[in-house]
């Protein structure tokens, strides 16, 4: 055969199928295009020299992972498709006298067709808009632009190498996939699966529990540090329940749909009903994986938004004022608390010195042993850090043990307390009643106490664990009975702290430069002997830290959105345009037999309405039972602002919604067409 | 007055660029009266599959008229054509036109639900037919179960449950086996002599040599018709064959 004749055959099978083929293509481009994007600004020195640099560079180096991991899997899934819908053309070739290596070429040309297209044109134009996702990302993570313009010869290498490989795994699987049908079947093909689908009970009813089951697990996080891995198994049974429900479970919502027969017999339902009961088998998977992604889009976004949109009060609930110096040793001794007063006089006067006048300030001394709540008591004979395997966090607390001086101070409330008695509050899971047991004292609760008032609520830091506030008479007399706990290492459990937190007249520049004179000052000259450490953090200069993480997480998330968006357009689009082709003679015969364009019209549009509205409300559901749980998550992030959240998903629903809406406007028109 | 009436019905198709046009209809009339049985035979290309489409309201003729008990099919709105259809008109197709999505029963109810029909008046006309058609014990079935005469069956069910003014039949037997051609003949007997209007468009001798009357078209015009009258099956076969080696020799009338 003449050279050239099986490139011209793809060349001539792709722009022939053009309709299928051109979005393919596209999205190739696009996928190749972040991917090289998210590689540039992860690994080149574009996004270098600005604190907070490497933390920002790793979120993009884990976002390039991912875009490779999925680029995968959606490529595969989409090629499959697109073979599927070609294997009838490849059958004629095969009558006519091509053997299936032959058939093997084309592929292979068609394969190599589309990779050279993506990968250069996905490398162009990653190289193209590289300045611009670079600019943006600056912008968000709030530092200056830089007028250096990198094109990585390493990025570009590993773009190619990677989507190289996807394109090669695509190539054996259409390969495979023709090389193990027979010629009769290549032809009947698209009549293949005529079958309409008996309702599967089991497997229905098995997703149903396994979707519950995972919702179950995912509503009774109460904690996010055991939240973690119950919260995976969560997902995975949620993900898994999703595509069995949508399968098996869509079928026999179908068949009781049919075995009411008022319903059923319906000039409107007739129609849609039937072959929803049909179609759910094939198409569940799809509208699961639409429902899945979309399902992670709105849960990235809301996130990641409520986390950048509220990284100020986040910032604020981790550093209160301007400047906040903690000291802390392990056990406890009188002598810390004068220590404590000399190091405050000694951080007053140096920022005297330089010339700033100080504001706003509160101090408190604390101590705090970790405990394992059980039986309405507080264990100190538990550690959990060592025995990590056996027991339940949700029952791990963090007691703190505060003087009645200080709490009055930092809440401006006027608490009196007579000896053995305490006033007790908790942030968390555990109950108390009238007494309260810790270790092997029993303490009298005089009146319960909110933890989140005044300055008060600066005491906890961040809630990884339930917390326990003891507000004691004097703290010296109490202390003293839990010094002697140890934990696995023979170290003393109980802690001392002691906070000093202010604010200045300076500027933020000023702010930095006093905060680091003040961690000189402490680290060369002073109390590195008294205390086990001794730190002051600025909370401009934390900004940047803030700043840079959770806006490389809200750039990040932007990135994959759009990519996972992108994934669902397409997903949705072969699936009209095959269903299209699939309709046409259903629909002409029943345009015979008496429908009218109507009618026709009609039934497309409940069916579709239906089938379109399940991903979407499906996703809306998993996202309101996972809500809690980034609400919980965000925690460890500083971020408590629950009203913020609701706020950015309910806004990330919409703007996922009007998209969705579009895309199914779009997209059913193209079934119109085909079908009348 | 006849049931059916065809006047001077003449079918011209136009090319794509507006070239040259090709006159698949001529001039054709005919009448078909109530409780007939009548096949229309000719070769491939004469023009019998356009006739049979514009007498099912599927397609408008360029010139004539066609009138169905009264009702002028051109004067149909064409967002009535199709419940028009469904109210006056049975459809029997050669590749039986079932829709795998539904079971033989839902098929058959199409019509009526498209109508609007309530599901126990519905299930009452096909209690009536079923035993008739021997399709009684296939109602739960799917297309995709049952054989080719089965289904023929089972369109032919859905044809006559919305008691049409007259069933159109494009090949009925086209796609089955002899046996099964056979057993669908008896049935489109069986269904004419209780009195209903049959129409079938074939170029199977055999299926024509049942009907009451066979009406030859050529290069669209009718160019002859035979009359079964007391003939036997038998008979009016061999009269039928004949004809059609008149009109394959190039003879005229």
């Amino acid at each position: 055969m003449k050279t050239g004749f099986y490139p011209k055959m793809a060349v001539s099978g792709m722009r022939k199928n053009g309709r299928l083929y051109l979005p393919y293509i596209a999205a190739c481009i696009l996928m190749v295009a972040v991917f090289y994007i998210m590689h540039l600004l992860g690994y080149s020195e574009m996004l270098e020299g600005f604190e907070g640099a490497g933390t920002a560079r790793d979120m993009l180096r884990l976002g390039t992972i991912v875009m490779a991991v999925f680029g995968t899997i959606f490529l595969f899934y989409t090629q499959a498709t697109l073979i599927k819908g070609r294997l009838k053309e490849f059958g004629l070739y095969s009558v006519l006298g091509m053997s299936r290596k032959n058939l093997g070429k084309i592929i292979f040309y068609e394969t190599i067709i589309t990779w050279f297209v993506s990968v250069t044109g996905g490398t162009a134009i990653g190289i193209g808009l590289s300045k611009l996702a670079e600019l943006a990302f600056r912008k968000m993570i709030g530092i200056g632009s830089s007028y250096k313009f990198i094109i990585s010869g390493e990025s570009i290498l590993v773009t190619v190498i990677v989507y190289s490989l996807i394109f090669f795994l695509i190539f054996l699987n259409a390969a495979r996939q023709v090389r193990f049908s027979r010629t009769i079947n290549l032809i009947n093909s698209d009549k293949a699966g005529e079958k309409p689908p008996k309702a599967n009970w089991f497997i229905g009813i098995l997703g149903l529990v396994i979707l519950l089951s995972g919702y179950f697990l995912a509503l009774k996080i109460e904690q996010p540090l055991s939240a973690l891995a119950i919260f995976f198994i969560a997902v995975i049974l949620t993900i898994i329940g999703t595509y069995l429900v949508l399968i098996a479970g869509s079928v026999v919502l179908c068949r009781l749909l049919q075995k009411n027969k008022k319903y059923y017999y319906k000039t409107n339902h007739f129609v849609s009903v039937s072959s929803m009961a049909y179609r759910m088998k094939r198409n569940g998977a799809g509208l699961a994986s639409i429902c899945i992604l979309l399902t992670m889009i709105l849960v990235m976004m809301s996130s990641t938004s409520a986390l950048y949109i509220n990284r100020e009060e986040s910032l604020r609930n981790h550093y209160p004022k301007q400047i906040n110096c903690t000291a802390s040793n392990y056990g406890f001794s009188e002598s810390y608390g004068e220590t404590a007063q000399k190091l405050m006089a000694d951080i007053n006067s140096k920022a005297e010195e330089s010339g700033a006048e100080i504001r706003g300030s509160f101090y408190y001394a604390s101590c705090f042993i970790s405990g394992y709540f059980e039986n309405g008591r507080m264990r100190l004979d538990i550690d959990p850090m060592t025995e990590m395997t056996t027991i339940d966090f949700d029952n791990v607390v963090q007691v703190y043990f505060l003087d009645l001086d200080d709490y009055n101070r930092l809440t401006g409330n006027n608490e009196v307390l007579s000896s053995g008695e305490v006033l007790a509050g908790v942030e968390g899971n555990i109950r108390f009643d009238d007494n309260i047991t810790v270790g092997d004292e029993t303490f009298k609760v005089k009146k319960k106490i909110s933890c989140n008032q005044g300055d008060f609520r600066y005491v906890q830091s961040i809630m990884i664990v339930s917390t326990l506030f003891i507000v004691v008479d004097d703290l010296e007399e109490v202390a003293p009975l839990y010094t002697g706990y140890t934990d696995h290492f023979g170290n003393t459990m109980l802690a001392w702290e002691w906070h000093y937190s202010f604010d200045t007249d300076l500027d933020e520049d000023g702010q930095i430069k006093l905060n680091s004179q003040l961690r000189e000052y402490i680290r060369d000259e002073l109390y590195q002997e008294d205390f086990w450490g001794v730190r002051c953090e600025s909370r401009a200069e934390q900004r940047n830290d803030f700043v840079r993480t959770f806006g490389g997480l809200f750039f990040l998330g932007i990135l994959l959105s759009v990519i996972f968006l992108v994934s669902c357009v397409l997903i949705i689009y072969y699936k009209q345009i095959s269903e299209g082709f699939e309709d046409q003679s259903r629909f002409g015969i029943m345009q015979k037999v008496g429908m009218t364009k109507e009618n026709i019209r009609n039934s497309i549009n409940s069916q579709m309405l239906t089938v379109f509205l399940i991903p979407i409300v499906v996703a809306c559901i998993h996202l309101a039972v996972v809500l809690p749980i980034i609400h919980k998550l965000l925690k460890l992030f500083g971020h408590n602002n629950m009203p913020l959240l609701l706020a950015c998903a309910g806004i990330c629903v919409l703007i996922c919604g009007i998209f969705y809406a579009a895309i199914y406007k779009i997209t059913s028109n193209a079934y119109y067409k085909i079908v009348s | 007055m006849s049931l059916l009436e065809a006047k001077n019905i003449k079918k011209v198709y136009k090319t794509r660029f507006g070239g040259a046009s090709v006159e698949a209809l001529k001039n054709v009339s005919f009448t078909v009266e109530k409780g007939e049985y009548v096949a229309i035979m000719g070769e491939s290309g004469s023009g019998k599959t356009t006739l049979l489409n514009i007498l099912a309201a599927l397609d408008k003729a360029t010139e004539g008229t066609v009138i169905l008990d009264g009702m002028d099919l051109s004067k149909v709105k064409d967002k009535d054509v199709a419940a028009f259809r469904r109210d006056n008109l049975g459809f029997v197709f050669q590749e039986f036109n079932l829709l795998d999505t539904f079971s033989l029963e839902d098929n058959i109810y199409l019509p009526l639900v498209l109508a609007g029909k309530k599901h126990a008046e519905m299930k009452q006309k096909l209690d009536n037919i079923a035993g008739t058609l021997g399709i009684s014990d296939l109602l739960k079935k799917y297309p995709y179960e049952v054989s080719g005469g089965q289904k023929q069956r089972a369109a032919v069910a859905r044809a006559l449950i919305s008691d049409p003014r007259i069933i159109l039949a494009d090949e009925p037997t086209g796609a089955l086996d002899s046996k099964s051609s056979d057993e669908l003949l008896s049935l489109f007997k069986k269904v004419n002599q209780m009195g209903q209007t049959i129409l079938m468009v074939t170029h199977s001798t055999k299926a024509a040599s049942n009907a009451s009357r066979v009406l030859f078209i050529k290069d669209g015009v009718i160019f002859h018709q035979i009359y079964k009258g007391e003939n036997t099956d038998q008979q009016m076969y061999q009269k039928i064959s004949d004809t059609l080696n008149l009109l394959a020799q190039g003879g005229d009338r």
